[in-house]
């Protein structure tokens, strides 16, 4: 029944498009001057049904559930629903559903049969209901925008005016999404630190999560000190960016200005391959070949590694993030004005002097937007920390240690069993609030250099 | 005063600076400079005009190899500076290009101040020992480049935010900082209004006294009030060259006459 309020929406959008298209073209005919061009007419005319009623069919969907429930359970014999807790009647009202929905168990009371029969008589009305009602309003809409059709009328200024409104709605999509984001983790986190004193959290070093969510599981004693997956996560993104920096940047550089077309055509594609490998398969590598090389190397030197190290872990994610900057810094190099480069040669500088002294001051935002991009997923990158650097969480900076990161212990705090009232789940909301922090700052903190030093060429 | 005639300029103490001998140009496969032969003297002005795409502006690149910079680009024969071969293997352009500065079609001031944009030269070949010494070149720069009166207050502020007549000083400022012996110009003017044009041109004439400039130019009026000697090509090829007086008066090829005249071009 929806599929078909959605096509005579379609159908109606077409006849109205041809309608005016038609009557536009009647008028410019019969020798009259349009103001706007007979396509302007027809597209007024589809959005102008499109638009309200496609809202309606939507507003409809989200709403009909929760309103047909409450006109069942308001036909329920009285008394039923007296003194019953929330969680009880969502399972009554369950129970009903499945009643209305052909899967019956056991015998049950003749009065949960007919709130289900209504139930079912209600969706029914409520479906024809919602095709006779998007009829009505498309027919209506269409007639009303045909009228409208006329040499004077500004279809283009109200076609324009309508696509403005919706360019202005998408955009707040987006910032609504992000108030929503924060909103949710504010609130959480909010409560985390109703159970967990802040200064605990934020100082603590000891990290042990696992606390029992019921009374018969026999789990640690529990501390939410952040400190050490705090450092561990900066450890890591340490080590990436401390390989990714220099290798994206001079590869960069070189592919850029040194490298002939033919080494570059082939370069080029094979390192954007290496942005494309599923952050699983690095953790692969990470084991596999990483590890174990850091391992029998530091045997030989005669010191203690443990199997999974931050050094492991954070180098073959620097591998991942060259790509992010290469081609970063590729296309900002690319973006600055040959005429700079010429005239840097021209006063008797050396392609070196160049491309330190004007290229790159030239091309800083975007260097540094790459780079600040690699550092956002170093600090979000979760797979490779599980799968080469552990889940212990250990106060250190010593790269070689295992250590664990913050989207780590948001991924184990969340897994199995969870309970909304217990710190153990609350937690990862908190720590959640850290890495957006985290990210927030450098971000800000960036932007702050990038206005400093950049030179602003036109 | 540019409409002195020009068969009055004293040309006659002139020694040559360059002297192009047989130079061919190859862009691929394309011939886009035949076999041009030209002397070039110090303390001259020598315009080279033509039609677009006549090959003026690749043979003023060649002169201080900004060709070197475009792959395709191939250069043969002999083109000799102050008797020395620019293109044999032991010059070193880096080198060159610091003894022939360069003037773009389009002001190109780096986005640095106003300052740095005139010391970026003598800072990269360490001609100044000393601040002081380094202060002093870029206001003998922005002098010669008749700059300094407009921006002696703002030295810190970014060249790219000044006016498009003064941009073009600056980078004039900036080539002649390094203290170069030959100024090359690629139609330094044709992205400047009349008044910025004739303070440009000016400042040009002043530079003669110390330079030899080479500039390519579109305006055959403005070759006329500039130089000294004039060069015109067509079609990759030097059709004539001479006191400038003279080309414009009386040319001796039919194909200078049709363009100075209007009928070619």
């Amino acid at each position: 029944m929806t599929l078909f309020a959605f096509l005579i929406l379609l159908v109606a959008v077409v006849t109205g498009y041809i309608l005016n298209l038609r009557a536009a073209r009647a008028i410019r005919a019969g020798g009259a001057n349009l103001h706007s061009l007979d396509g302007f007419h027809g597209g007024f005319s589809a959005l102008v049904t499109l638009v309200p009623t496609f809202l309606l069919i939507i507003l409809w969907l989200l709403f009909q559930g929760t309103i047909i429930e409450a006109l069942v359970k308001a036909s329920l014999p009285s008394g039923t629903l007296d003194g019953l807790g929330v969680g009880e009647v969502q399972l009554l009202m369950s129970e009903i559903r499945s009643i209305a929905g052909g899967r019956v168990f056991g015998t049950p009371e003749d009065w949960k049969l007919a709130a289900a029969d209504h139930l079912v008589s209600l969706r029914a009305t409520s479906s024809w209901l919602l095709v006779a009602v998007t009829s009505v309003m498309v027919i209506g809409l269409i007639y009303l925008s045909r009228r409208t059709v006329s040499a004077e009328f500004r279809a283009r200024h109200g076609f324009e005016r309508i696509v403005h409104g919706l360019m202005v709605a998408c955009a707040t999509v987006a910032i609504f999404v992000t108030i929503g984001i924060v909103a949710s983790l504010v609130f959480e986190t909010y409560r985390f630190f109703q159970m967990v004193p802040f200064w605990d959290f934020v100082l603590g070093t000891s990290w042990e999560p696992q606390i029992p969510l019921r009374e018969d599981q026999i789990a640690a004693e529990g501390a939410f000190g952040m400190l050490p997956v705090f450092l561990g996560t900066l450890v890591i993104a340490f080590v990436a960016m401390f390989i990714a920096t220099p290798i994206g940047l001079l590869s960069a550089i070189y592919l850029h200005e040194f490298a002939s077309s033919r080494v570059r055509s082939v370069v080029k594609p094979v390192l954007e391959i290496l942005a494309g490998v599923p952050t699983v398969v690095y953790g692969f590598f990470a084991i596999l070949v990483i590890a174990p090389a850091i391992r029998s190397f530091g045997t030989d030197l005669g010191l203690p590694i443990a199997p999974n190290t931050a050094l492991a872990a954070g180098s073959v994610m620097g591998i991942m993030l060259v790509p992010f900057i290469s081609s970063f810094a590729d296309d900002a190099l690319g973006a600055v004005p040959r005429s700079l480069r010429d005239g840097s040669l021209a006063v008797g500088a050396t392609q070196a002097e160049t491309i330190s002294k004007v290229l790159f001051p030239a091309a800083i935002p975007g260097i540094v937007g790459g780079i600040l991009l690699a550092v956002s997923r170093a600090i979000g990158e979760t797979m490779i920390v599980v799968m080469a650097a552990g889940l212990i969480a250990k106060m250190t900076i010593n790269p070689l240690d295992s250590v664990t990161t913050v989207t780590v212990q948001i991924v184990t705090l969340l897994i199995g069993d969870t309970a909304f009232d217990s710190p153990k789940t609350l937690a990862a909301f908190a720590l959640g609030m850290v890495l957006f922090l985290m990210t927030l700052i450098i971000n800000i903190f960036a932007l702050r250099i990038v206005r400093k030093y950049r030179e602003i060429y036109d | 005063m540019y409409d002195a005639p020009t068969l009055e300029r004293d040309v006659t103490e002139a020694k040559t600076k360059f002297s192009a001998r047989n130079v061919q140009v190859w862009y691929g496969d394309t011939h886009a400079i035949k076999d041009v032969s030209v002397e070039i003297e110090d303390k001259t002005v020598t315009a080279f005009i033509g039609p677009s795409g006549c090959g003026k502006s690749t043979f003023l690149r060649c002169l201080n190899r900004m060709n070197d910079t475009i792959d395709i680009c191939r250069v043969e024969g002999d083109i000799l500076l102050d008797g020395e071969d620019i293109y044999d293997r032991h010059i070193d352009p880096v080198q060159l290009r610091a003894k022939v500065g360069m003037v773009f079609q389009k002001p190109n001031p780096f986005p640095k101040s106003i300052y740095d944009n005139v010391a970026y030269g003598p800072k990269i070949h360490g001609m100044t020992r000393s601040r002081a010494e380094l202060d002093e070149t870029v206001e003998t720069a922005l002098r010669r480049a008749a700059l300094w009166d407009e921006v002696k207050d703002r030295l810190d502020s970014p060249g790219t935010g000044l006016s498009g007549g003064q941009q073009q000083r600056l980078c004039i400022a900036r080539a002649v900082a390094t203290k170069p012996e030959v100024l090359l110009m690629d139609e330094p003017c044709s992205a400047l209004d009349p008044i910025a044009t004739a303070q440009v041109e000016e400042l040009i004439d002043e530079l003669r006294a110390r330079f030899s400039v080479v500039i390519v130019t579109h305006s055959m009026q403005q070759a006329a009030r500039v130089s000294q000697k004039t060069a015109f090509f067509h079609l990759g090829e030097l059709v004539e060259f001479g006191e400038t007086g003279h080309i414009f008066t009386n040319p001796e090829d039919e194909r200078t006459e049709s363009y100075i005249t209007g009928r070619i071009g």
